[in-house]
């Protein structure tokens, strides 16, 4: 990026490049555009009672407080749906990256009877819209007495192809030499992916990680039908069911606990960005 | 997916050529059961239970293509589909081009591009009950944030956007395309940073402006990004559930009651789980069939 910050927008003789004065107008546009509402999420979320509907609106209350935070714990069960979403989402990540790792290898490395059958029926499932599964998923779970069980909520989602996609894929660029090396000092296939391939896939699993992670956290339609207890209702579904339903309670509250459910998220993000954008440009699927 | 050859090599006796097929499936034996149990199973009984009538206890019992007839005959169900259908139009074709947009945009060499890429990408982490509940605020017709500003630009009287029927889809996919647009722009982007520089000196060689160059080399060479953007983004628009069902519940007067949200209610508020696979099954013919014509289309099967 070779842009001096002085002359970006102006031309050497000193006119004005309006053109780049008006990318930059539009870009500055865009970002207002997706930044405000969680600007305004978090003001309203400080604003006393009486500052909460007041005309025009305004963007940093009189009185700023934050009561509403700490009444936040006392009207919902949030530490509760906190404490859910984090154990449901951590079962579904470890057990995704375990199940995924151990698939891609043969399917990157490794020629064996049906491998082209098993790729494409799993990759099939990608254009599969999930609405279909639910009534089955639903009656299995309420057979085996599954129903508002973390098992319940968190071991389908690790079904998903995408981590297995995305691996393999990833598998399929580390060089067959290493490989070949390792084998001929009679190293095991376990041990060949234990020494070999998750010491080179340390970006990839990471992606998997995150995006698994973040997908289930923030998973709504089968835990909604799935959970209808505190003891197991993830933030998402508790949010949707309690705290939301037509904006009839105090707005303080409602916003400081979307505020509550999104600023760990926005942590997360901003720490780890570069995995998301990774793995969504390799694959398109985003969760 | 021609990359997804095998790079390791063929067994020689028939012995060893078991074994390395037993070995490699019992690599994959823990997803595959995951896979089979969570997935492929239930994609099955699902189209099953769609020619059954089946409660929450019980045995199915065989209905043949009466769910299907019942269904079809169903002013609700029609309605729903005729909403999503307008979900579709409003929230697909901006997403997809405004996605692309964004990536333009952001492509350039401004300053700030990152933060702004940050910005744009951050309802991406945020889950739909949080975008739901605070969009329905900036909503709100008395005090909300978007009916202020557009009174400023003249807009008067102001809308009520969540509550009248001839609105509430229109916010529900403004909602829509706010929190999810970030995902095609990343793909986008990645399309456009694939581009060699080369076509580009070459479009300017020939006298190419910007329009042209955009015209002529970007949009032809984003045509593989295409192929799967756009029906991944038709799909995940027909299954739309989350916003409505945390801003509209489907209303005011059924304005915004999706298929989605008809498999809900029936399944799991009426538990009549026979018609509602019977609805999961239309809805994955729609979306398998839209992706079909849609590749035709481009030539790409």
């Amino acid at each position: 990026m070779a842009v001096s910050w002085r002359k970006d927008g102006v031309y050497r003789d000193g006119s004005l490049n309006y053109g780049r004065l008006a990318l930059y107008a539009i870009m500055i546009f865009v970002a207002i555009i997706w930044g405000a509402p969680f600007i305004w999420m978090f003001v309203t979320s400080i604003k006393p009672d009486n500052e909460v509907f007041s005309y025009p609106p305004t963007w940093w209350p009189d009185e700023p407080t934050l009561e509403f935070y700490t009444r936040l714990f006392d009207s919902f069960p949030m530490l509760q749906w906190f404490r859910n979403s984090l154990i449901v989402a951590t079962i579904t990540t470890v057990l995704t990256l375990a199940t995924n790792i151990l698939a891609a290898y043969p399917l990157a490395r490794m020629r064996f009877r049906g491998r082209r059958i098993v790729l494409l029926i799993i990759l099939s499932t990608f254009l599969l819209p999930g609405e279909i599964l639910l009534v089955p998923l639903f009656l299995g779970m309420i057979k085996f007495k599954l129903a508002n069980t973390y098992f319940s909520i968190a071991v389908p989602a690790a079904a998903n192809a995408f981590g297995v996609f995305l691996m393999t894929q990833f598998f399929l660029s580390i060089p067959v030499e290493l490989e070949e090396a390792a084998r001929l000092d009679g190293c095991s296939r376990l041990g060949l992916l234990w020494r070999i391939f998750i010491p080179l896939s340390k970006p990839v699993i990471a992606t998997v990680a995150i995006f698994t992670f973040v997908r289930s956290w923030n998973d709504f339609f089968w835990p909604l039908i799935i959970s209808n207890t505190d003891a197991t209702r993830t933030v998402p579904v508790g949010l949707a069911v309690f705290v939301g339903r037509g904006l009839s309670m105090r707005f303080g509250v409602i916003m400081a606990s979307a505020a509550a459910a999104t600023i760990p998220a926005v942590i997360f993000f901003l720490l780890l960005q570069r995995y998301f954008v990774r793995g969504i440009s390799t694959t398109g699927l985003q969760g | 997916m021609s990359n997804l050859a095998p790079k390791g090599k063929r067994a020689a006796s028939s012995w060893n050529s078991i074994k390395n097929d037993l070995i490699a499936y019992a690599f994959m034996a823990p997803y595959l059961v995951l896979f089979i149990v969570f997935l492929l199973l239930p994609a099955f009984v699902g189209v099953y239970a769609s020619f059954t009538k089946w409660g929450i206890i019980g045995e199915p019992k065989w209905r043949g293509l009466k769910n299907y007839t019942k269904l079809l005959n169903s002013e609700l169900f029609i309605e729903s589909l005729q909403n999503t259908l307008y979900f579709v139009v409003l929230a697909a074709i901006p997403l997809i081009v405004l996605g692309f947009l964004l990536a333009l945009l952001v492509n350039q060499k401004l300053r700030g591009r990152n933060i702004a890429r940050a910005i744009v990408f951050l309802p991406h982490v945020v889950s739909v009950a949080a975008v739901g509940i605070i969009f329905q605020w900036i909503l709100e017709r008395s005090s909300g944030l978007l009916n202020y500003y557009l009174g400023l630009l003249g807009v008067n009287p102001p809308i009520n956007w969540l509550g009248d029927p001839d609105s509430a889809m229109p916010a529900i996919a403004i909602t829509t395309i706010w929190w999810t647009v970030n995902g095609n722009m990343i793909i986008y982007l990645a399309g456009l940073q694939d581009i060699p520089e080369d076509l580009y000196e070459a479009a300017r060689i020939d006298g190419a402006g910007r329009w042209q160059e955009v015209r002529y080399v970007t949009i032809p060479m984003l045509m593989p990004v295409n192929a799967f953007v756009i029906p991944l983004t038709v799909i995940a628009c027909w299954r739309v559930f989350g916003q409505v069902f945390v801003m509209t519940r489907g209303g005011p007067q059924g304005s915004t009651f999706t298929i989605a949200q008809y498999i809900y209610e029936t399944a799991f508020v009426k538990f009549d789980m026979g018609v509602a696979s019977a609805a999961g099954v239309i809805l994955m013919l729609i979306t398998l069939s839209f992706t079909i014509i849609q590749l035709r289309a481009m030539k790409v099967i």
